[in-house]
């Protein structure tokens, strides 16, 4: 071969390798943005807007009767119910109950955080935080309802976890804000997922894959999704559906009011817009509880009187104040 | 160029090309069980 053409072959191999990394590159690899790390810019959550009693946080202000100033019970939740109970601690603890490991907050760790131990909020999500609820490190976990793993764990464990619903959410389904579809039927939704429909033409769409998004076993959305889909069972999507146009899910507050991605957009369900005032009247068709969680055998007299206030007037204003929906109409 | 000199130029460069290329889809594996679902959604490509 003559040396043109084998520099040409050689380029030639390089320019096909680089152009499918690109191409693949373009598809996925920027879409990737990671949250198992304090320092990319995805988090679950910004923990930092909602630091108790710290200036500048979002926390909303209650003139709360329940002031607590000793045998604080720990806190910690879910990703989405940060906001609810940081807020607890903003207006029911004292100041300096919330601490860190150095002295100050950082989120530049592997889980993003950097509560000390004996700090009364901590934050370890659902998966985590439902450990540390059955191990006793944390007293109250606010978190959606539990998985059956997570029930079969604390009965291993011999802990018998009380649950306490103290708000109402929706659940929501979102795609992206180009995608032209605003509606699906709920039974649209679980054929999509059952992968019966893989097509987004087949539910009113543009003529393209679906692809249907869970989340991680064991989260509070995935749990919530598995009810939904009660005996229909997950289809396994075609290994192409990941470059489709995709579905996902989560919890409305989380969507709209913590994350506030301008480029996705939720869904009506059979009609029905997820609004808050849809939520609570009981039009939206998917509403989940959320929960104060505690240990059973749990000592701390506070657990009870906490429990207490967040059912009671001052607790649901506090919550709806927070963007989440009371139990009860006012 | 000598021809067998060409050819492990060309494995060679190959080799690497596809080394990367695996590299880039065990990261895209891995980070998609990992990556945050609104992001991806909302970084979704539509003409």
């Amino acid at each position: 071969m003559k040396p043109g053409k084998q520099i040409l072959s050689i380029v030639l191999v390089v320019a096909v390798f680089a152009a499918f990394n690109f191409g693949m590159y373009q598809l996925l690899t920027r879409r990737l943005s990671n949250n198992f790390s304090g320092a990319t810019k995805a988090q679950m959550i910004d923990v930092k807007s909602y630091l108790p009693h710290e200036e500048g946080s979002d926390l909303p202000e209650l003139e709360s009767t329940l002031k607590l100033t000793d045998n604080l019970p720990i806190l910690d939740g879910a990703a989405a119910l940060v906001p609810v109970y940081a807020a607890v601690i903003h207006n029911v603890y004292p100041e300096g109950c919330v601490t860190y490991q150095g002295g100050t907050f950082s989120d530049d760790n592997f889980y993003g955080e950097n509560f000390a131990e004996d700090s009364a909020m901590q934050y370890k999500n659902t998966v985590r935080g439902y450990q540390a609820i059955v191990d006793g490190t944390t007293d109250i976990l606010f978190c959606a309802g539990p998985s059956e793993e997570q029930k079969q764990y604390a009965e291993e464990q011999g802990v018998e976890l009380v649950y306490v619903p103290i708000g109402l959410e929706g659940f929501v389904f979102f795609v992206n804000e180009n995608n032209p579809v605003d509606n699906l039927t709920a039974e649209q939704i679980r054929k999509i997922y059952a992968a019966e429909y893989t097509n987004w033409a087949e539910v009113g769409g543009v003529n393209r894959i679906i692809n249907p998004v869970t989340r991680l076993k064991g989260s509070g959305s995935q749990t919530a999704f598995e009810a939904f889909m009660g005996e229909t069972e997950i289809g396994h999507k075609s290994p192409l559906a990941v470059l489709g146009a995709s579905i996902g899910f989560s919890f409305r507050y989380y969507m709209d009011g913590i994350v506030e991605n301008e480029a996705v957009k939720m869904l009506s369900l059979n009609s029905v817009y997820p609004s808050a005032e849809n939520i609570q009247n009981g039009s939206y068709p998917i509403v989940a509880q959320f929960y104060a969680i505690y240990r059973a055998d749990n000592e701390n007299e506070n657990i009870p009187v906490l429990i207490d206030w967040l059912l009671s007037e001052e607790g649901q204003t506090l919550i709806e104040k927070t963007g989440y929906v009371r139990l009860q109409q006012k | 160029m000598k021809s067998r000199t060409f050819y492990i130029l060309l494995f060679s460069v190959l080799g690497l090309c596809l080394a990367l290329t695996v590299a880039h889809f065990l990261y895209v594996i891995y980070a998609y069980q990992h990556c945050s679902i609104i992001y991806f959604i909302g970084k979704e490509l539509w003409l």
